[in-house]
């Protein structure tokens, strides 16, 4: 496992800790209210055409516009299985490194200010959330996902930190965020069926408990159905996800898949916020499920920058694109953009 | 676990009666049928539900904090809830039944303690077969895992608690594992034998009372039913008519039966009225097993239903009805309409809109019946409804109402006529708005007729006029004037903007008249500035200056100044600013609450609005350019729609009703830079202005609702259309005519919709906006869900009342009362005189069996200080306050509380007084007192009911704020911080709540307990005790430690 973190200005970390973007930040010292931008993290799954992932690019690699200005990469990390040869257990995901993509620069310098940076210290740690559906929906394929969810965070590796909710009419946060697996998947275990799915009023909580949060964070959803109680629409929550990078995983059944409208949403919601869905139609199909998004977490690039003066105070858009030789054949899946969100 | 039978014999000990107010010092249950029916033995009082208690618990519903003596009831109540389907076992029974043949089969699996233990993989396949799992990737192994075999028994597994991961654990170790699993024994009301035999369902003969209980329906609802009676009364039932032919009405019994009461070989009727029920029951009270047959048979249970209603008066309501031949009389009308339908239909009481007629009837000192204006009025009044088709048959079948005993019988009439716009909705609000106003200034006949005239159009709207009673009868005239003018507009989006823009203005106009901070003198004046505007409405641009003419109305009584920014009148919302460093800080946090839902609302600013407003008229007459104005337009285009997921042909076909964004859609097509960047003609510049409309209402509206924030508002933050989508015309919902009526929650669960939004008129918002917030507070505990049925009202109580001119003193009686009706119980453990007066107070607050239970734990002297704990401090409040009007001399006798309080009343009996902290402390009682001023109500807590009456249960619950007033004083807090601590509080309570059904009230007396104590040991977030720092130091802190949401 080979972990590149790169810090491209010699930053000094008490910089992180100021509003990068004064501009767009309205402040009212009688109302204690802060528009806030402090650095911009997208994590980034690069895939060649057969869906492999491609390792080995350099920071140099991505460009990245923000309402088509030019931003300056601040930090870089690729993740911890670039390299790796091993593939999911089902053996579907191939890794390719990218030999003539170069290596890490070794300016001991650089290396230096970014280890001293908070975010890049610990950014190859992710935070998973899983959010478990335990609606009456889930009823018959309940212990089978049980299945799937704890066998996912048994592999897992210890770099990373789960928590386990799971929700019907209201959210119940079974396990906040750990490294004690263990813990998790008694709290998986422990779940009790419920009634109604409010999917997007549940994940829009988790999001927020994620939001803080720096390094790659994520949330997988296991969900067996439509919504039929949520009050807030799945455009709140995927725009709150981009705009937190927090990426969205769901897994949903069938029965979610034959609800158009749910399937458009789970679809789009999660491509939006950088991740994937998939629809499984047996509970084989939930663990292979599980183990892509594995895959997916330990191979995303993460990289970070501090937006130049923007005076947009709405949808922010963002383009990232590989340049270099032969590197346009690839594809790229992160966030879109975001929304500069309110410091209360 | 085994539980004697103490508890009963106990109850047969008794030196105390607990059915009535007016049987309690003499009565003993010496006499009761018990005695002689010969004990029963201990193995019959009791069964063995297999498996741990915790596991069962779960599997059947019933929350974890319940007693022992509470687990059948709970279970025979939550299976008739949820357990059938047309006489078919629903899943929830299914399963249950199922997870009790599995708990079977994992005892059998136990050792002779009661514990299920393997020494590791050789013996671990049964129990892992009995479980629904096998070992995956080898038994012993670091990797091994348990994985489902068979998912019904594997689900009961998970869905039971059993501890799946720790059998893992051992089994990848190859070690040992062991787990209790004895069976629990739970008490049994009278014997299992009596219950058996009384089932209908009958399999084998070793099946016990958890068998019937899980088969038999009409069993589950007696046994339920019988859980509510005290021991004295079910020993009697028991013994005649017995269990068989009680089971025939059970249903009834379960609906009415909960305050029949069996004292000395008699029934204890409404009002000692034994001759006068023994007329209408055809069986006389002193021979129980006939009077209460007959009692629950008659006429489908409608004279049960009446006789509930009845005794769930205090004693002095209960003599009125029962004087001369009222009883009867009143009953035939009320039998005379209730026999269109069945007592029995449905899982909740249908007498409730009964009960509220019967509670509010006041009575003159004559003895005749008080009504709001006179006979002549009501006779107009009942002519006119009488016209309906759909009334007239509610109305009894005497037509003549020349006689006030005519009018309450044709109220009682109508009382099964299922509306919220009926002849007893009428009835209560003129009686309130009479009751609230002085005697001088009642209502007049004409206005009388117009509020019932109008009441169906306007019935969420005229109990302001009952709140504020300064408001005088041309304010209601004006009103309706205003409202129907609106109602005119032709055109749809000027109307809804109308509506929006009206209800908004009288909003804003409420909140700073309940804050107290438009003057007395100046209520009538400026409401009439308010809605006057209004009548004259035919443009947009007509509307904005209405809108802003009617809150510049509001804002010159509150402030003197009509003309002050956005930012002030959000100061003035946030409540009046006292002198004293904690009000200042209060103030500004519930301001900054405001404005953040106006930032996440992403709404114009009014400043803007009204400043390009004025600009574009100054346009218009030449005295400025356009091109000056170009900031404010431009500042108007930055509200974007959230990022769309669906194209318009989606939502089209997969929300095609729901979707409500158009209003939305319309505002971020405004552009009117374009008309200021070129020259325009008048007509275009007042289009123009017109066009700001639309923003102004919503503003307005965003007031409101930012004012009324639920405490864990979810979607007010982050669904940025949800204030733009309200519905005022019911556009999106075809075929909603009463556009005036509450708000409610339209699009929940719709995919493609955008979002659930309002639907409705701004009347009751807070009720409607804490519907929409509750699901997103997150229980607790694992099991629990947030309690529709109540939730909403605990927010509506932490919301709309606000503590702004309480004094301490007012906070330190509060808390004074609450802990002198401790001492009054702790001291009446040891003395039987001061007992029996406790408890005829009591029982006019606490029904039969709980009075039961309390003198259980007094003569036990045990645990006096746990017992006190479970007493709602609302009943605390008033045993004191009643026990001080009833016996002033010995009313300081019980403890230095009781003490103190007296000194206090002394000193200042006017903020003593139970009116005056009814007000401080109480909440809103719509259903009850027809008006939204806080009160503390004098009745008994209520089962749930359904149909107009559905809130009663969660109304008849007001001691939160009681008890939260009561923790804030005995920690110093000072009672302007209560704005803070209250919503705080309250959610957190929420969150604790663990109930088995909808009317557990005692898990709400739970929740508020161990939240207090939460609060008081510091588990409670810090941004309530930040309230008590010292202002310096909240200053300092940095935003986020400040506000959390």
């Amino acid at each position: 496992m080979r972990k590149a973190t790169l810090a491209i200005f010699g930053l000094a970390p008490c910089f992180l800790l100021q509003p990068a973007d004064t501009q767009s930040a309205p402040q009212d010292d009688s109302t204690h209210l802060r528009m806030n931008v402090v650095l911009v993290q997208l994590s980034i799954a690069v895939t060649d055409s057969k869906g492999n992932y491609v390792n080995g690019l350099r920071p140099e690699n991505f460009e990245v516009t923000e309402d088509k200005i030019p931003q300056k990469i601040s930090s870089f990390e690729e993740g911890s299985g670039a390299g790796d040869t091993a593939s999911s257990n089902e053996g579907e995901v191939q890794t390719q490194t990218l030999q003539a993509a170069g290596t890490v620069p070794s300016d001991p310098h650089l290396q230096t200010a970014s280890t001293a940076l908070p975010e890049a210290v610990h950014a190859n740690q992710a935070s998973v959330f899983v959010l478990f559906d335990t609606s009456n929906y889930m009823y018959r394929g309940f212990v089978f996902a049980q299945d799937a969810i704890t066998d996912f965070i048994r592999s897992m590796d210890g770099a990373s930190k789960v928590a386990f909710y799971s929700y019907c009419r209201d959210l119940s946060r079974a396990m906040r965020l750990t490294s004690d697996h263990f813990g998790i998947v008694n709290a998986v275990r422990s779940t009790v069926a419920g009634d109604d799915a409010a999917l997007y009023n549940s994940l829009l909580l988790t999001v927020k408990d994620a939001a803080p949060l720096k390094g790659r964070k994520a949330i997988v959803v296991f969900s067996n159905g439509p919504d039929n109680a949520s009050s807030v629409p799945p455009e709140d929550v995927a725009e709150l996800a981009q705009s937190t990078g927090t990426i969205i995983y769901i897994i949903s059944t069938r029965q979610a898949e034959e609800d158009p409208a749910s399937a458009a949403a789970f679809e789009r919601m999660s491509r939006v916020s950088g991740g994937k869905a998939y629809f499984a139609k047996n509970w084989l199909d939930e663990k292979k499920a599980f183990s892509s998004i594995r895959e997916d977490l330990v191979h995303l690039y993460t990289l970070s920058y501090y937006p130049q003066a923007n005076p947009n105070k709405g949808w922010r858009s963002i383009k990232v694109r590989l340049i270099g030789k032969d590197l346009q054949k690839y594809h790229l899946r992160t966030r879109d953009g975001y929304r500069l969100v309110a410091q209360r | 676990m085994r539980f004697p039978r103490r508890q009963i014999l106990q109850a047969m000990c008794l030196g105390l009666g607990v059915c009535s107010a007016l049987h309690a010092p003499a009565l003993s249950q010496a006499n009761s049928p018990s005695a002689s029916a010969g004990p029963a033995s201990d193995s019959e009082r009791y069964i063995v539900i297999p498996g741990p208690l915790r596991s069962f618990l779960r599997m059947a519903g019933i929350s974890q904090e319940v007693s022992p003596e509470q687990v059948l009831p709970m279970l025979a109540r939550n299976v008739s809830l949820y357990g059938f389907s047309g006489g078919n076992p629903k899943e929830y029974l299914i399963l249950l039944d199922r997870y009790v043949h599995q708990a079977k089969d994992l005892q059998r699996l136990a050792d002779p303690q009661g514990v299920i233990r393997i020494s590791g993989c050789r013996d671990a396949n049964e129990l892992l077969a009995t479980l629904g799992y096998r070992i995956e990737k080898g038994c012993g192994r670091r990797d091994a895992a348990l994985v489902t075999a068979n998912s019904e028994r594997a689900f009961l597994t998970i869905d039971s608690g059993f501890p799946l991961s720790a059998l893992e654990q051992a089994l990848q170790k190859d070690g040992p594992f062991e787990h209790p699993f004895s069976g629990t024994t739970v008490p049994v009301l009278l014997t299992d034998a009596e219950w058996v035999s009384a089932s209908k369902w009958r399999r084998n003969a070793s099946d016990n009372l958890l068998d019937v209980l899980l088969h038999d329906q009409d069993l589950d609802r007696l046994y339920s039913a019988m859980a509510k009676f005290d021991s004295a009364t079910r020993l009697a039932l028991d013994e005649s008519p017995g269990l068989k032919r009680l089971a025939q009405s059970a249903a009834i019994v379960d609906l009415y039966g909960g305050q029949i009461c069996v004292k000395s070989g008699q029934v204890i009727v409404p009002g000692e009225a034994d001759k006068a029920w023994q007329e209408i029951a055809g069986e006389s009270p002193h021979a129980p097993g006939k009077f209460v047959t007959s009692l629950l048979s008659k006429d489908g249970g409608w004279l049960a239903a009446y006789f509930d209603a009845l005794s769930r008066l205090n004693a002095s309501q209960q003599v009125h009805f029962t004087e001369g031949s009222r009883l009867k009389r009143f009953y035939n009308v009320y039998r005379s309409t209730a026999l269109r339908t069945d007592a029995s239909r449905g899982v909740y009481p249908r007498n409730g809109d009964l009960l509220i007629l019967l509670s509010s009837v006041k009575w003159l000192p004559d003895g005749d019946v008080s009504i709001p204006g006179d006979v002549a009025v009501w006779d107009a009044i009942f002519t006119q409804m009488a016209k309906s088709r759909e009334v007239r048959p509610w109305l009894g079948r005497n037509h003549e109402w020349n006689t006030s005993g005519r009018l309450l019988e044709t109220l009682v009439a109508s009382s099964n006529y299922r509306s919220e716009a009926g002849p007893i909705q009428v009835f209560l609000l003129l009686s309130a708005i009479d009751a609230a106003r002085s005697a001088d200034h009642q209502l007049s006949g004409e206005a009388e007729k117009l509020v019932a005239h109008r009441y169906a159009h306007f019935s969420h709207w005229f109990p302001i006029f009952a709140e504020f009673p300064a408001l005088d009868d041309s304010a209601i005239t004006k009103f309706v004037a205003a409202a129907d003018k609106i109602d005119s507009i032709s055109n749809t989006n000027l109307k809804a903007n109308a509506l929006g823009a009206f209800q908004a203005d009288v909003g804003i106009w409420q909140i700073l008249a309940r804050q107290h901070e438009i003057p007395d003198d100046q209520l009538n004046s400026s409401w009439l500035a308010v809605v006057q505007p209004f009548t004259g409405v035919g443009s947009s641009a007509q509307l904005f200056d209405a809108a802003r003419s009617a809150l510049q109305g509001t804002l010159r009584a509150a402030s003197g100044d009509p003309n002050i920014s956005q930012d002030q009148i959000v100061d003035l919302l946030a409540g009046p600013v006292h002198q004293d460093r904690d009000s200042q800080r209060v103030h500004q946090h519930v301001a900054n609450r405001i404005r953040a839902v106006l930032e996440d609302q992403r709404l114009a600013s009014l400043d803007s609005l009204f400043g390009l407003y004025d600009g574009l008229n100054q346009v218009a007459h030449g005295s400025t350019s356009g091109s000056s104005l170009l900031p404010l337009a431009e500042s108007l285009r930055e509200f974007e729609m959230p990022r769309p997921i669906f194209t318009g042909n989606e939502r089209s076909s997969w929300a095609p009703i729901i979707y409500s964004s158009r209003h939305a859609e319309l505002q971020v097509r405004t552009d009117l830079t374009r008309i200021l960047k070129s020259p325009a003609s008048p007509a275009q510049l007042e289009a123009a202005r017109g066009q700001l409309t639309p923003f102004l209402r919503d503003t307005l509206v965003g007031l409101n609702y930012a004012y009324y924030e639920p405490p864990g508002a979810e979607v007010l933050h982050n669904n940025p259309l949800f204030v733009r989508s309200h519905d005022f015309t019911s556009v999106s919902v075809q075929g909603v005519t009463d556009i005036w009526d509450e708000p409610r929650l339209v699009g929940v669960g719709v995919t493609a919709g955008g979002g659930a939004y309002l639907l409705g008129s701004l009347a009751d918002l807070p009720y409607a906006l804490a519907m929409t917030e509750e699901d997103f507070i997150v229980p607790k505990n694992v099991q629990a869900l947030i309690w529709r049925e109540v939730v909403p009202n605990l927010l509506v109580g932490a919301t709309l009342p606000r503590w702004w001119n309480v004094s301490p003193n007012e906070l330190h009686v509060a808390a004074l009362y609450q802990k002198s009706g401790e001492e009054l119980l702790t001291a009446s453990a040891n003395n039987q005189e001061l007992r029996a007066k406790v408890s005829t107070i009591l029982s006019d607050r606490i029904p039969p069996v709980r009075l039961e239970q309390i003198s259980n734990r007094l003569d036990s002297k045990r645990d006096v200080k746990e017992l006190v704990s479970t007493i709602p401090p609302a009943d605390l409040f008033f045993l004191a306050y009643a026990f001080r009007e009833k016996y002033p001399d010995l009313a300081d006798q019980t403890g230095p509380a009781s003490k103190q309080l007296s000194a206090l009343c002394s000193k200042d009996p006017a903020n003593s007084s139970w009116q005056r902290l009814s007000v401080d402390f109480g909440v809103p009682h719509p259903s009850f007192l027809v008006t939204n001023s806080s009160a503390l109500l004098m009745t008994k807590t209520l089962s749930s009911y359904g149909g107009n009456a559905g809130r009663l249960f969660a109304e008849s619950w007001d001691s939160n704020n009681l008890y939260w007033a009561r923790i804030a004083d005995e920690m110093g807090y000072s009672p302007v911080e209560l704005n803070l601590l209250v919503p705080e509080l309250t959610r957190n309570m929420i969150t604790n709540i663990f109930a088995s059904n909808t009317d557990d009230w005692p898990a709400l007396q739970r929740a508020m307990v161990q939240t207090g104590e939460e609060f008081r040991n510091g588990k409670i977030a810090r941004e309530t005790a930040f309230a008590a720092e010292p202002a310096e130091q909240t200053q300092n802190k940095s935003p986020n430690q400040e506000l959390k949401r």
